[in-house]
């Protein structure tokens, strides 16, 4: 599961995401400390977004309901139009879909910096494009990462098989130490 | 898919009023456009998603209020995108495609009165 390479000595090295700093919708800074040894789903879109988000957010909300209960699970959804997106405009988003944090986070922050973490480390497309319906092109993708800050699956959000195969893997993770 | 449905409406059909065909294209272009600019928020059977997108199974909207959403989207609480690719002739299919799915009626919105609608839209 997940892009790897393979260290020096023979060991299976997991890609690792940075540490990260950005706000989410009730205006409380997020770190990788608030995902510290929970598994953790990541997605990129924006509010106003045209196109796929919707199936996005469709999918995304199977994953929310099922881990309601679990502490050990997260959802965090990086705005890629940030200037717009700002906290009390992801609030009222937030509340429209009768979604909550901790459970799932919806992030705002630095667009260079959120840019560069999508395409870097998550490794999914993430840029200002005018041409695109609604000003950006993004990926689709759900990331699903360890408890370890590793990324282990990348799946398309927009199709709900895919997300059928990310909700087995999540089992997988969650009983990792 | 749409193809087959094309393919076998003038059959099935065929012994249907010319009007009664003509609705039928319309609904059926409607319903494939409905799938390209619309299912993503308000989901395939017009429901919408919880309060971000409404449901537009019993919108109380008039016809030409609903033409000028259509092509104009809108900003207000919520956000609808603007669709300037749609044409009078693609709206009065949707339109058609609607009043049938979720107003129960099998009745043709012509492209002409969307294009009247159109030039007085507010
Ligand atoms: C990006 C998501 C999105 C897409 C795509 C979209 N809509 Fe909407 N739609 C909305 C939102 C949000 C509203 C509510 C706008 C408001 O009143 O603030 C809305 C409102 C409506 C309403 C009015 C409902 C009512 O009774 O008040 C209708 C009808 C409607 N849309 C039909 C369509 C059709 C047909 C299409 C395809 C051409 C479409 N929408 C595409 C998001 C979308």
């Amino acid at each position: 599961m997940g892009p790897k390479t393979v260290n020096a000595k023979g060991d299976t090295v997991y890609h690792q995401i940075p540490a990260f700093r950005f706000l989410n919708q009730d205006s409380v800074i997020v770190t990788e400390k608030d995902v510290e040894g929970k598994v953790y789903v990541a997605d990129f879109f924006f509010t106003t977004c045209p196109t796929i988000c919707p199936k996005m957010k469709t999918q995304m909300l199977r994953i929310y309901e099922r881990y309601k209960e679990r502490d050990d699970v997260r959802i965090l959804s990086h705005s890629i139009d940030p200037d717009f997106d700002n906290t009390s405009v992801l609030k009222d988003y937030a509340n429209r879909l009768h979604i909550e944090a901790p459970k799932w986070n919806l992030l705002t922050g630095d667009k260079a910096t959120i840019y560069r973490l999508g395409q870097k480390s998550y490794m999914v497309s993430a840029q200002q494009d005018p041409n695109e319906a609604g000003g950006f092109v993004h990926s689709g993708a759900f990331i699903l990462v360890d408890k370890n800050r590793h990324v282990r699956g990348i799946y398309d959000g927009t199709v709900e098989t895919e997300v059928n195969h990310l909700l087995e893997d999540m089992e997988v993770l969650l009983k990792e130490q | 898919m749409k193809y087959l449905l094309l393919l076998i409406i003038p059959f099935f059909f065929s012994c249907q009023s010319k009007e009664e065909i003509t609705q039928q294209q319309y609904s059926v272009e409607g319903m494939a456009l409905y799938k390209a600019n619309c299912e993503n928020c308000h989901q395939a059977d017009g429901s919408g998603l919880r309060d971000l997108y409404p449901s537009i199974q019993q919108t109380k909207l008039s016809p030409e209020a609903l033409a000028c959403l259509l092509k104009n989207g809108k900003k207000g609480n919520g956000f609808m995108p603007a669709n300037p690719k749609l044409q009078a002739l693609d709206i009065a299919e949707l339109m058609t495609y609607m009043r049938e799915k979720w107003g129960g009626k099998k009745q043709i919105y012509p492209a002409d009165s969307v294009k009247l609608a159109l030039q007085n839209c507010r």
